[in-house]
């Protein structure tokens, strides 16, 4: 129906409506992920509180899994998978963002501190066929689209791995971390403190 | 706005209030996986005549992206003109945009990532799984992380 030949009332009625909607959505969503979240990690043993999972995604725990509080898993084209094998540990920290596709896997050991950010695709598992190591991410790391983290691998608080990185070395504080090899380099040089 | 005769395979998400405009036979290949066209607030994507895009790629414009004439874009490609996220400082905020282009003629490998400032200069090839920030310049064929020249086309 054409909304110009309502009445002036109906209109002014349905934009609240529309309002009320618009509104209401991002929480009713919230609600959903807040509560598929709890169905996805149930078999973990412990969960925060306020973990939020906006998508589908693949679990299986047979080892332990820790997750912080106020975690979010974005959902998107592809579904995040979080696999922790028998005996091994999946350590993640509290404020903790993962965008779609991102891919976890422990075979021994994977630790991720607080406030860390992973993009798109980002594939991170401490086994690739011939090594097997204990990958350990320290507190407010970046991870950006596409990297991969190598097994026995440790990133520094603060870093950055740069989009498409390969990480095969340990990345210090306060470094990007870029390239196939991830070479190093100073994030003081890279770039100035904020706004600039 | 969509030019004459597009192709839609399977799904292509169109997201946010930005603007898009689509050629004219184009074709959106989403059968692989979804792909995504997200222009936000302020934001354009502009896809010349035949493009060809395919399943996963994921384009994201704050400001512009501009793909020309019969490029195409492989499966997982990642496009974005913003880097969404400060590399010191306030990781809340947004850092400025860089404007986006890939010229006419140009291949884009699968799993591709085209950063903020990328200009792909007519007819070239990036092979799959690059990084690209900057200007590349035409008719050559670029590969790795961090991108080298690795095939210069021999002129005429």
């Amino acid at each position: 129906m054409n909304a110009r030949l309502l009445p002036a009332p109906l209109t002014s009625v349905m934009a609240r409506v529309q309002d009320l909607r618009e509104s209401l959505t991002p929480r009713a969503e919230r609600a959903v992920a807040l509560a598929r979240a709890r169905w996805l990690f149930r078999s973990f043993q412990t969960v925060g509180q306020n973990v939020a999972a906006y998508g589908p995604m693949l679990v299986s725990n047979e080892g332990a899994v820790e997750l912080g509080d106020r975690l979010t898993f974005v959902g998107g084209m592809m579904p995040s998978s979080l696999v922790c094998h028998e005996g091994a540990r999946l350590v993640i920290g509290s404020d903790v963002q993962f965008n779609y596709g991102v891919s976890l896997e422990s075979w021994v050991s994977v630790r991720i501190g607080a406030r860390c950010m992973f993009a798109s695709f980002v594939r991170i598992a401490d086994r690739d066929g011939r090594t097997t190591a204990p990958i350990v991410i320290e507190d407010d790391v970046w991870v950006a689209h596409g990297a991969i983290l190598m097994p026995g691998v440790r990133v520094g608080a603060r870093s950055v791995v740069a989009a498409g990185s390969i990480v095969t070395h340990d990345v210090p504080p306060d470094t990007l971390a870029m390239g196939n090899p991830a070479r190093n380099m100073s994030l003081e040089l890279v770039s100035r403190e904020s706004g600039a | 706005m969509v030019g004459e005769a597009p192709t839609v395979l399977g799904r292509v998400w169109i997201h946010g209030p930005g603007e898009i405009r689509v050629g004219h036979r184009v074709v959106l290949d989403g059968r692989v996986a979804p792909i995504e066209l997200h222009a936000m607030r302020g934001g354009s994507i502009l896809l010349g005549d035949d493009v060809v895009i395919e399943g996963g790629a994921s384009l994201e414009a704050l400001q512009s992206i501009t793909i020309g004439a019969g490029a195409r874009l492989g499966t997982f490609c990642k496009v974005m003109d913003n880097q969404h996220h400060p590399l010191r400082g306030n990781r809340h905020e947004r850092p400025a945009s860089v404007p986006l282009v890939v010229e006419a003629g140009v291949t884009v490998g699968s799993r591709a990532i085209l950063l903020p400032g990328t200009h792909v200069q007519q007819g070239a090839t990036v092979a799959p799984g690059t990084v690209i920030s900057r200007r590349i310049p035409p008719a050559v064929t670029v590969g790795g992380s961090p991108p080298r020249v690795i095939r210069r086309e021999v002129a005429g």
